[in-house]
């Protein structure tokens, strides 16, 4: 529950570009807090994680508090709330998955990746492995997000190419 | 087809027919094989001449509750006074179900043209559809299609646009939905109000499943009596649904069948049943929020709405998991118990504390540290998560448990009794 | 349904109910209190605790009372097995992860919890030795802690802040049981009706930093009265332990301050238990003020009263004084060429945005509007300029008038400085402060409010009422006063 206290002088996200982008997302919501969840997704692509300056920045953009931005990014797993590594990697463990080899996936990639743990990040910075539930392609065990790319039919033995491709 | 697996001749392909086909991603693709048909004639019909047609046609909703569809879109205003809106579920999140995101990712303009019907029939000026943030690739097909249909103009005045989640399975409750497309926690909404009369943005709302809108064109070009007479069972259950079967079968994948099919038949026949030297044990025929069968259970149903309560359970999301003897059904349970807890939103107090608390049960009856009467601890715990709740997803993590439990309980007890190694550390 | 009401049966007891009641207020009407948390008719209706859980004939599942309105006929069951059990199951969930802190927590005593487990729960639990959740504790902010242990999410508090006061600084964060009431690092709970968040929540998980193990809740007698901090009139309930005031709290008045009362008001109580009163009354004598007893203090005032008969006197007074003492500051100048004035410290106003009519009022006083509509103006300037050649001038309350006169001065209060300029003054005579008395304000709105005593007066002090009454009864005004 406490933040880190960052020193260095705030970049805004939402401006040029990314501000023009940000209007016309408005465009399809009637009001300003529709638009919260595309929003955070343009920080995140931004930034990379959603800082709490972050969300001060995001809640003055769309008129709303950082109090109840912040709500929003913890209730839904994807938003980070601090910093991951390059590789963002989630396996889905949930039983259909489970009953097919998900968790030697998990731990093959946690060990070949040097993450060690689930959650953590790899000391080379290139990795954070994470357990996520059902990812909706159960037929395909097991499925993996690497960052935007999402991978079906993962065995164990597939992890050393998967690594050395993405690292 | 049984995609990604060569179509079984025991399938009924409607809205599988193109899966696999890459040209049919495209617009003029899609045109060529007959799409954008049905929309250019629902456009000319009355708004209420378009229900009546789906109402005809038995479709129900294929996102879990089999809410019959064309009932649902009557549920709307007579008297437009206000805004319409029609969201589109596509957060499919259920464990098992993996259907809609091949009709998304193989057929992106069925959905869109069944979303432009539909936001017609119930005279919605602008569709959401609401597309789970893990599904990168369906999301970057669907914008690419959208775009060329938009450019092409094949909308009338309907806007459609995409909303992206952040992982919240809950969100794919209707109420959830809603409040997640307006900016705010996944948060399910106390009903009454109902969405048709207030619901996104306050205003009137039908809320619809991916497999649900996917159907309207052929029901619409093909015609209701064609859609009505698909069906091998109950008169109430018509068409075909598309199961996603996986698990412990050799042909995991999606396979589309007319409602009133074998489930034995789906299991054996297409999926080519479990991996040899295994026998199937349980199966979860409906997404895991469902009861589990058993084998004998499973053999004996009928894949519609009434076949697979007959039996005990329900059709559901109609994603199929199939266990063989090698699966520890104590700790798939453990498992789903977990899943629950992860994704409950917080809001209702025997949701919030009751999914962690019957997951430790389950952990600790793993580590071989159950008491005997955790069992009873369980069965009245999930008890008291059943019915009490702003939405189902208590009930539905009570389910395996007690399911589990009455027709698995010599797995539990072989914990309980030391029988059996722990699998986890206590 | 003749009169327009909807007849319904609650736990056997027939009752009739606008349209529109929510059946957990229509039960209120059949004497029936169903147990909830996050249900407060103050707030928009959340219906997330489920602890109001009731049976209704004819609905095929367990109903919650705070969000289903009454229809013609219904017929409501509180007490029968089904809904007892859930509401108890409810409870057992609740006291899971709740830590069994009443020894050390502030809401004992008054604590919805305990009420409800006490009346309806399990004697013990079932979680056995599995961990309670641990958070540590947060300060949200000027008076206001977290306590995340002993959280049950009912959300009041977000919803006060979101819907009440307009400013959505609480939120829920996370998901689950993992799921805490949450604030953003750069806004702190710092709005000035912030302090009804610790009022609303059930349990002792947000406290009031000013209150923190100050007193148990058993141990405080509480009376009703009306806050001074300005002229709003909430109307507030005084919390005192051996004669000590510890707490100001909301008292619901639906046509003033609602359910509420502002932070300003709510710390506006520790002047009530100052220690430096004056405690006898003071006469001079040979120069110099002396003690003596009531008889002599009055007989002197009523003598400088009839001495000075058909002149002039002037009353300054604190617009704090009750109404009933301000009218007889002024009965017992019948006669004299009266001129009575008050000034009211003025601050910056606070509107709890979502109610109507409802603020920290500019002015911060009580009864400025009851001394207006007894004669007395604000024109404090000129009454302190005719004070200087007025015969009698009648200081009532106010410990830092800086008055000169050629005149008598009496000075009523409850403290005075050793260097006040009004320690000049002939006659000292000891009041009760608002605490200490029964006594009327007339709020900004013209509402004549009462309030009521909580302590007694330290010493020989009294009403200003009853002082200024005793005179006017000693020179012959009593029946007028009457």
């Amino acid at each position: 529950m406490s933040t880190s206290h960052d020193t260095t002088e705030y970049q805004p996200v939402f401006v040029g570009k990314v501000l023009e982008e940000l209007q016309t997302v408005l465009q399809r919501y009637p009001n300003k807090q529709a638009a919260l969840l595309p929003t955070l997704w343009i920080a995140q692509r931004e930034a990379g994680w959603i800082s709490d300056r972050i969300m001060a920045e995001v809640a003055e953009v769309l008129g709303l508090t950082p109090a109840y931005v912040k709500g929003v990014v913890t209730f839904y797993t994807m938003y980070h709330q601090h910093p991951v590594g390059k590789n963002f990697v989630q396996v889905c463990t949930t039983s259909p998955c489970n009953i097919c080899g998900a968790e030697a996936v998990l731990k093959a990639l946690l060990e070949q990746t040097g993450a060690g743990d689930a959650g953590a990040t790899s000391p080379d910075g290139k990795w954070t492995i994470v357990e996520v539930e059902c990812l909706g392609a159960c037929g395909f065990p097991t499925p993996i997000l690497v960052n935007d790319d999402f991978i079906e039919n993962v065995t164990p033995d597939k992890v050393p190419d998967l690594v050395r491709k993405y690292r | 087809m049984g995609f990604p697996h060569k179509s079984h001749p025991k399938e009924t392909v409607v809205l599988s027919q193109y899966f696999g086909d890459a040209e049919a991603r495209t617009y003029k693709g899609w045109v060529k094989r007959g799409g954008y048909e049905a929309l250019t004639q629902a456009l000319k019909m009355d708004p209420a001449a378009v229900t009546d047609v789906v109402k005809e046609s038995g479709l129900r909703g294929r996102g879990g509750a089999g809410f019959p569809t064309g009932l649902k879109w009557s549920f709307m205003p007579k008297e437009k006074k206000k805004p319409h809106y029609l969201c589109v579920n596509a957060d499919e999140s259920e464990p098992g179900t993996f259907k809609d995101r091949e009709i998304m990712r193989w057929t992106p303009h069925a959905l869109l043209e069944g979303t432009a019907i539909a936001a017609h029939a119930i005279r919605a000026e602008i569709a959401y559809i609401y597309i789970r943030g893990e599904f990168t690739e369906p999301w970057t097909i669907m914008e690419h299609a959208l775009a060329e249909a938009n450019a092409a103009g094949v909308f009338g005045g309907i806007k459609i646009y995409l909303h992206r989640g952040a992982g919240a399975y809950i969100c794919g409750e209707e109420t959830a939905l809603m409040n997640s497309i307006e900016g705010k926690r996944g948060n399910p909404r106390i009903k009454p109000p109902f969405p048709a009369a207030a619901g996104l943005f306050g205003m009137p709302t039908t809320i619809n499943n991916v497999e649900t809108l996917a159907a309207v064109p052929h029901i619409i070009t093909r015609g209701a009596a064609w859609y009505k007479g698909l069906c091998l069972s109950n008169p109430k259950s018509t068409g075909t649904k598309l199961f996603s079967v996986c698990g412990h079968v050799q042909r995991p994948g999606n396979y589309e069948v007319t409602l009133g099919f074998p489930l034995k038949d789906l299991l054996y026949d297409m999926c080519g049943g479990p991996p040899a030297g295994r026998t199937l044990k349980a199966c979860i025929p409906g997404g895991s929020s469902v009861p589990i069968l058993t084998r004998e259970e499973t053999e004996a149903t009928l894949l519609d709405y009434e076949g697979v309560v007959a039996q005990g359970s329900m059709l559901g999301s109609g994603g199929v998991i199939v266990f063989d003897d090698s699966a520890d059904m104590v700790y798939q349970i453990m498992r789903l118990a977990r899943f629950y807890a992860h994704e409950s939103c917080a809001q209702c107090t025997q949701c919030r504390e009751g999914t962690a608390w019957t997951t430790k049960i389950m952990e600790r009856i793993l580590a071989g540290q159950g008491k005997t009467k955790d069992l009873d601890l369980l069965l009245d715990l999930s008890e008291n998560m059943t019915g009490k709740t702003i939405c189902v997803l208590s009930d539905s993590c009570a389910a395996p448990i007690v399911s589990g439990i009455k027709k698995f309980r010599g797995e539990f007890e072989a914990y309980l009794a030391g029988k059996r190694q722990p699998v986890m550390v206590g | 349904m003749a009169d327009g009401l909807i007849n319904l049966t609650i736990d056997g007891v027939p009752v009739s109910v606008p349209p529109g009641t929510l059946v957990i207020e229509a039960a209120k009407q059949a004497g029936v209190l169903v147990p909830h948390y996050c249900y407060h008719p103050g707030l928009p209706v959340a219906g997330v605790c489920r602890m109001c859980l009731v049976e209704i004939e004819k609905a095929p599942k367990l109903q919650i009372a705070c969000a289903t309105t009454v229809t013609e006929g219904m017929v409501v069951k509180t007490q029968t097995a089904p809904a007892k059990d859930a509401r108890q199951s409810v409870l057992e969930f609740l006291l899971i992860n709740h830590p069994l802190d009443c020894p050390i927590c502030d809401q004992a005593g008054e604590c919805e919890l305990q009420d409800f487990v006490f009346q309806e729960g399990q004697a013990r639990t079932r979680y056995g030795e599995f961990a309670k959740r641990f958070n540590p504790v947060e300060d949200f902010g000027p008076d206001v802690l977290y306590v995340p242990n002993r959280c049950i999410l009912c959300t009041r508090c977000v919803r006060f802040m979101e819907d009440v006061a307009k400013e959505p600084v609480l939120n829920v964060s996370e998901r689950g049981d993992r799921a805490f009431i949450g604030i953003h690092p750069e806004a702190r709970l710092d709005h000035p009706w912030a302090g009804n968040v610790v009022d609303l929540c059930p349990v002792g998980s947000l406290l009031s930093k000013d209150f923190l193990h100050k007193a148990r809740a058993w141990e405080l007698d509480k009376t009703a009265s009306i806050c001074t901090g300005c002229s709003q009139g909430c109307n507030i309930t005084l919390d005192t332990r051996d004669e000590v005031v510890v707490r100001v709290r909301p008292r619901p008045n639906l046509e003033v301050n609602r359910y509420f009362i502002c932070d300003h008001g709510r710390m506006h109580y520790k002047w009530m238990n100052r220690g430096d009163r004056i405690e006898a009354p003071l006469v001079r004598r040979d120069g110099e003020l002396k003690a003596t007893d009531w008889d002599e203090a009055l007989d002197r005032v009523a003598g400088i009263l009839r001495g000075a008969e058909g002149r002039t006197a002037v009353a300054l007074v604190s617009p704090g004084a009750s109404s009933e003492a301000l009218a007889l500051a002024k009965r017992v100048f019948t006669g004299f060429t009266w001129t009575g004035a008050f000034q009211a410290v003025m601050g910056e106003e606070a509107p709890l945005a979502g109610i109507p009519n409802l603020a920290l009022r500019a002015e911060r006083a009580p009864n400025a509007k009851g001394a207006e509509n007894l004669g007395y103006t604000r024109e404090y300037a000129q009454a302190l300029a005719a004070a200087k050649s007025a015969a009698v001038v009648l200081v009532l309350d106010d410990p830092d008038c800086t008055v000169e006169t050629n005149g008598t001065l009496l000075y009523l209060g409850t403290i005075l400085g050793a260097d006040a300029p009004c320690r000049r003054a002939d006659v000292i005579l000891p009041i009760a402060n608002v605490a200490e008395e029964e006594g009327s304000f007339t709020n900004r709105d013209g509402r004549v409010q009462r309030y009521c005593q909580a302590k007694p007066a330290p010493g020989m002090a009294q009403p200003a009422a009853w002082v200024l009454g005793q005179v006017a009864a000693a020179i012959g005004q009593a029946e007028a006063a009457r």
